[in-house]
């Protein structure tokens, strides 16, 4: 099992005590690709937060590739998420003051598994078939929207992550690139047996995918499996 | 590798943010430097002023202390059948002298710590040439152990100390005393004392040693010429001068001699309390000025790195969301403050070698002391810039802390 979500209760208390996510629980096989589908504010993002683990303050528990990360300490999830999670934001939040090669570089730098010379060759390997190759040297600060989408794409991917999240990763992509994006991570999918989880409001996507979720305030609502 | 990432971020930074690197640098170059002037200026300062101190005061001085009258003598002979006191007993007139002095001038020679031993004595004297008179007094020295003391030799006009050695009836007399009395070397002076006593003797040399009152009443003989003008024998000695290998510790052999000897000691130190007193009020507003400079270096880098923090802590989520534990986030803050710890150190270590080398070129021209006294000791630049860069690191530390606690999903979530 590649994910197991197990009772998830999620509480904001600010403005007011709100609950974002209500019992929550469901499971994704290794190799499956899941499209999460709701309509805005229904909590898919909060959802992909903690299952990223970069929320830690809720109620239940999650697996995540056969480990517990639930009560984990920071420093532990942030190795984890570096050698096991690939995460696409819904704002791509690239680092501005780095070429998109570096942005894409510096989680591998950081698992530091590969020389410099090796690691400068996937990330621009990536980029390539992202189609954002040429854009490789320029400051991240200065390339479109897509473009940024796309590099953070490459480096959600960079360290071959056994799991790839997505918080509408095509949002901001034409059709032709939504398409590339979508069959590359199929391909992890299908020939390396990675897991994809990925928000999305492009119906197309989510049909195309394995399994379709559709949250509505807080709770999951329907499932079905192509 | 970790490391290597780690500090390419914080160099990405810091280029990134060239103007505020370079102003928080400043502000460490500002303060090292100063530092290093500020310590070079008073170690220069303590340095000339004990060399002014030493070469009129010997490391230390033996001499036999004035005695109060005591009982001693009437218990011996009255026995201790009635109690003895004495009524408004009253200093002893003794003639001061150390007794066997050459025995005990053999022992000091022969002290491992004692570089040079000098005996003294000295007569209240009036000098005269023809009719001009100055009052002024004789000390009565081996004029070659004497020069070895007090470097005679350097403050010499004319003559040498040689001069004086080899004639027994010869006198080195100060420059301003050889003005009033027109005297030139070879001329004769007539030396009187208060009790009646006359010699004549030659000029054999002068010296300056620009202290105007020294100038004007301090001269030289051979021992056994003030001997004869005190109406003593040849053993007539009361003072041993003794300048050691380390002066600084003349308090602690100063008291070893005491005991050993039975003589009073007085260190140059304890003769010259208000000049130690100088130095430690000197040291001590150059330390705080030198703090004050530093812990102002230091919240300038604070305050630097604290608005980087400020502005980059979007860029600190997305580190630690995709990867980077709290400990490299420190990492690449406390990078960026050594960074600007050593720029600044660097920079200060030059600035301040340059205001030390201009510094010693102001003209002060006062006495002997013709250039502000400033040292320069490598000592001082290696503090300085050790300083730097710890001010820099406690400076860089605490913000880094902070940024380390940054909640990546508080920021990305918006
Ligand atoms: N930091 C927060 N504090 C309080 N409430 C929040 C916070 N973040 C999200 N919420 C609330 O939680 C609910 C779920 O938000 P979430 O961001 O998960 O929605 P979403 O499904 O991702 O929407 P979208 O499709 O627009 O991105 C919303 O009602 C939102 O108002
Ligand atoms: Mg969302």
């Amino acid at each position: 099992m590649a994910l197991q979500a197990n009772h998830i209760n999620k509480y904001f208390y600010a403005p007011d005590k709100f609950q974002a996510l209500k019992d929550i629980s469901f499971e994704v096989k290794k190799g499956e690709f899941v499209s999460i589908v709701g309509k805005s504010g229904c909590g898919k993002s909060t959802l992909l937060y903690i299952l990223s683990t970069m929320d830690t303050a809720y109620d239940g528990s999650v697996q995540l590739a056969g480990e517990n990360i639930t009560g984990k300490k920071q420093d532990a999830l942030a190795a984890f998420r570096n050698a096991h999670l690939g995460f696409v934001f819904q704002f791509h939040y690239l680092l501005p003051d780095f070429s998109c090669l570096k942005n894409v570089m510096i989680p591998a730098l950081r698992l530091g598994k590969l020389s410099r010379a090796q690691i400068e060759e996937q990330a621009y390997e990536k980029l390539t078939l992202l189609g954002v190759g040429h854009q490789a040297l320029k400051t991240a600060s200065r390339i479109s929207g897509g473009q940024q989408q796309r590099v953070a794409i490459a480096r959600a991917l960079i360290n071959n992550p056994d799991i790839v999240m997505g918080d509408e990763p095509t949002g901001n992509l034409d059709t032709r690139n939504t398409a590339i994006v979508f069959d590359m991570l199929q391909q992890l999918c299908r020939e390396q047996q990675k897991t994809v989880i990925t928000v999305t409001h492009d119906n197309d996507f989510a049909a195309k995918s394995d399994r379709i979720i559709e949250m509505s305030d807080g709770v999951i609502v329907n499932q079905h499996t192509r | 590798m970790s490391i290597n990432i780690n500090s390419e971020v914080a160099l990405t930074y810091l280029i990134a943010k060239k103007k505020q690197t370079l102003v928080a640098s400043l502000g460490v170059t500002f303060g090292i430097s100063m530092y290093i002037f500020m310590n070079s200026l008073i170690s220069g300062t303590n340095e000339y002023f004990e060399k002014m101190t030493l070469s009129a005061t010997p490391h230390i001085r033996l001499y036999r202390d004035h005695q109060i009258s005591n009982s001693d003598r009437l218990n011996h002979f009255l026995g201790k059948a009635s109690t003895n006191l004495i009524s408004n007993p009253k200093m002893v007139n003794s003639d001061e002298r150390i007794d066997d002095p050459y025995t005990l001038l053999q022992a000091l020679k022969t002290n491992p710590a004692s570089l040079a031993v000098s005996p003294q004595i000295t007569a209240t004297i009036i000098c005269s040439n023809g009719s001009l008179q100055e009052n002024g007094n004789v000390s009565g020295v081996n004029i070659l152990e004497q020069d070895k003391m007090f470097d005679i030799t350097s403050t010499m006009i004319a003559g040498t100390v040689k001069d004086l050695s080899t004639d027994p009836n010869g006198i080195i007399i100060g420059s301003g005393m050889a003005e009033n009395l027109s005297l030139k070397t070879g001329d004769n002076i007539t030396l009187t004392t208060s009790k009646g006593s006359t010699k004549v003797l030659h000029v054999s040399g002068i010296f300056r040693t620009t202290i105007k009152n020294v100038d004007q009443t301090k001269c030289y003989a051979n021992l056994s010429v003030v001997q004869q003008l005190l109406k003593k024998d040849r053993s007539y000695i009361t003072d041993i001068y003794v300048n050691l290998k380390d002066y600084t510790k003349a308090n602690r052999i100063g008291k070893q001699f005491e005991l050993v000897t039975g003589y009073r000691v007085e260190t140059w130190q304890s003769a010259n309390e208000q000049s130690i007193a100088a130095r430690m009020i000197r040291d001590m507003i150059a330390n705080s000025v030198v703090i004050t400079i530093l812990i102002v270096a230091g919240f300038g880098i604070y305050n630097i790195l604290n608005m980087m923090i400020y502005e980059k802590i979007k860029e600190i989520a997305i580190l630690k969301a995709t990867g980077f534990a709290g400990r490299h986030v420190v990492a690449i803050f406390i990078f960026q403050a050594l960074f600007i710890g050593l720029l600044g150190s660097f920079t200060g270590i030059l600035l301040g070698w340059l205001l030390s080398k201009t510094g010693s070129m102001i003209y002060i021209g006062k006495g002997n002391l013709e250039y502000l006294p400033v040292s320069f000791y490598a000592k001082h630049y290696i503090q300085g810039a050790l300083f730097g860069i710890i001010t820099s690191f406690f400076a860089g530390y605490v913000p880094a802390l902070r940024a380390s606690h940054v909640d990546p999903v508080e920021i990305i979530r918006g």
